[in-house]
């Protein structure tokens, strides 16, 4: 896994005081860098000046 | 009669409520056969984790009696069905939530119960904190998969094993399975059947709803558990029309939206089969007399990554209490999203709701001009077992395809079976509709289904 990517994870599990269990950094790599590579390609798009917005409504009409 | 020419235990909802209420039925008979059907082949399918025999059989003397005694109490009275682990059944452990016991019904759970139906237990999903037990098998070829995460749900419905089931879909969980098992499957809009009592995956992701081998199937189990709940604090007060209302036979007039370019972006990692076969569909519902139109969507390609983010984020949330346990002994689906979740940061979460704001808009712009989307309900048809290693769906929650979308946006998305792949394993169609007009898609799906009558063919188990 590249390492900034396993540096960060391994810092936040820390924080919350956690342990990753043995191997799985290993094993969910792919998905983990997959992942990464999604979150870069979220920030990529321009929203111009969309706001956050309500979470969510379920009373959405549409409108 | 119908009743003379299948199984009792392949009987339709609609097939059966009517023979009850006719009285050409006992429920006792019905549940009973369904229960012999489960001890013949659930050691083949897995579908089950907690049967509960003897209380249905209770439950389904108890429906003759009182519709002996002239009371029926509508569709659903005297129907056995099965929920998926996640909602909460009084009685029955609840093991996503590592509880022993069962802490009181759901409410979609309540509403069934208080609508007549026979409760035969609870059924496997992935995700299970124990992940040793046996993954369910498809009933059209049991070495693949049912897809997720109603894993049971989809085993079950397919295989004679209960009449409909109640899932949840964060990601595609109800679709996915449908699609996979040949059956149909609605999640209704966000806000339109309760949450409450239904372990959460995500807050704002999370709808529950049915799984049936039929569209009309849909309409009366629909009928019983949608509606306002204050127990749910995202439940919509809209009032709730007859689901059965959408069960004519046509489309004319109705305009069918097709997103092609998105369609396109996600073909490379799409079986041709699956991309035929949902063509030939959408070719129907215009031959039926429904208008098909291009659409544009532009964010749709990230409305995926999006909902997989708000997902994993959610989920971290929701699960941080017993995260240390989760990353001991839990199942690798599990695991991973906990990983997944804490790389995610709150401007990535930030992020990903605006574009499901941006997104949501968009689709509001489509539906001036539609009633409803079609598309593909999947990649293929389902994998074998052995090729589906233990975290390998959570990678279409993160490749722009055909399910988040509409988890993130909260539209009412229907499955509907649309034909069969080479080796005879089901496809399905996608239909999706504006906010809270799932009568729309309903109609669309039931017209489809009407006249190509793919349920008529049973798998072979």
């Amino acid at each position: 896994m590249n390492k900034l990517i396993e540096d960060n994870l391994t810092a936040v599990l820390k924080r919350e005081g956690l342990e990753a269990k043995a191997a799985d950094l290993e094993q969910f790599s792919e998905i983990i860098e997959l992942y990464m590579e999604n979150l870069r390609q979220l920030h990529s798009v321009n929203l111009g000046a969309e706001e956050l917005g309500p979470v969510f409504r379920p009373e959405w009409s549409g409108k | 009669m119908a009743v003379e020419e299948k199984p009792l235990y392949y009987l339709s909802i609609h097939e059966a409520q009517q023979l009850i209420k006719d009285r050409k039925l006992s429920p006792l008979e019905l549940t009973r056969s369904v229960l012999d059907r489960i001890a013949a082949v659930d050691n083949k399918l897995h579908a089950y984790i907690n049967l509960m025999a003897d209380s249905a059989m209770a439950e389904a003397r108890a429906a003759e009696a009182e519709i002996t005694r002239g009371k029926w109490r509508g569709p659903m009275h005297g129907i056995p069905i099965a929920v998926k682990d996640q909602l909460d059944v009084d009685g029955a452990p609840a093991r996503i939530r590592q509880f022993t016991q069962g802490v009181g019904d759901a409410t979609a759970v309540r509403k069934l119960r208080e609508a007549g139906a026979v409760m035969l237990g609870k059924l496997h999903m992935s995700s299970l904190p124990d992940a040793d037990l046996p993954l369910p098998r498809n009933p059209w070829n049991t070495d693949h998969i049912t897809g997720g995460s109603s894993t049971g749900s989809g085993a079950a419905v397919a295989g004679g094993l209960c009449l409909g089931s109640l899932g949840e879909d964060t990601a595609g969980s109800i679709r996915n399975p449908s699609a996979f098992c040949g059956l149909a499957g609605i999640k209704a809009t966000y806000g339109r059947v309760s949450r409450h009592g239904l372990a959460p995956l995500s807050w704002s992701l999370d709808h529950c709803g049915p799984m049936a081998r039929v569209v009309e199937d849909l309409a009366h189990l629909l009928n019983a558990i949608a509606g306002h709940d204050p127990k749910d604090p995202t439940s919509s007060s809209i009032s709730q029309p007859d689901y059965t209302s959408a069960l004519h036979k046509d489309v004319k007039g109705m305009v069918v939206g097709v997103p092609r370019d998105y369609i396109e972006e996600c073909a490379p990692r799409t079986a041709p089969i699956v991309l035929k076969r949902v063509g030939e569909a959408i070719d129907e519902l215009k031959s039926l007399g429904a208008r098909v139109e291009e659409v544009k969507v532009p964010t749709l390609h990230l409305a995926t990554i999006a909902n997989a983010v708000i997902y994993y984020n959610e989920f971290w949330a929701a699960h941080r209490s017993a995260a240390a346990a989760v990353l001991k002994t839990g199942a690798p689906q599990r695991r991973a999203r906990i990983y997944l979740g804490l790389l995610t940061g709150s401007a990535d979460y930030i992020q990903a709701q605006r574009i499901r704001s941006r997104c949501r808009a968009e689709l509001a712009q489509v539906f001036t001009r539609v009633d409803c989307l079609a598309l593909p309900n999947q990649a293929g048809p389902a994998p074998l077992v052995k090729d589906v290693g233990p975290i390998d769906t959570l990678f279409k929650h993160v490749v722009p395809e055909y399910h988040g979308p509409f988890n993130l946006t909260g539209l009412p998305t229907l499955s509907v079976p649309c034909g069969f792949s080479e080796n005879q394993l089901p496809i399905a169609l996608q239909l999706v509709g504006k906010p809270f007009d799932e009568i729309s898609v309903l109609r669309a799906g039931y017209t489809y289904q009407q006249h190509m009558k793919w349920y008529e063919r049973r798998p072979p188990i």
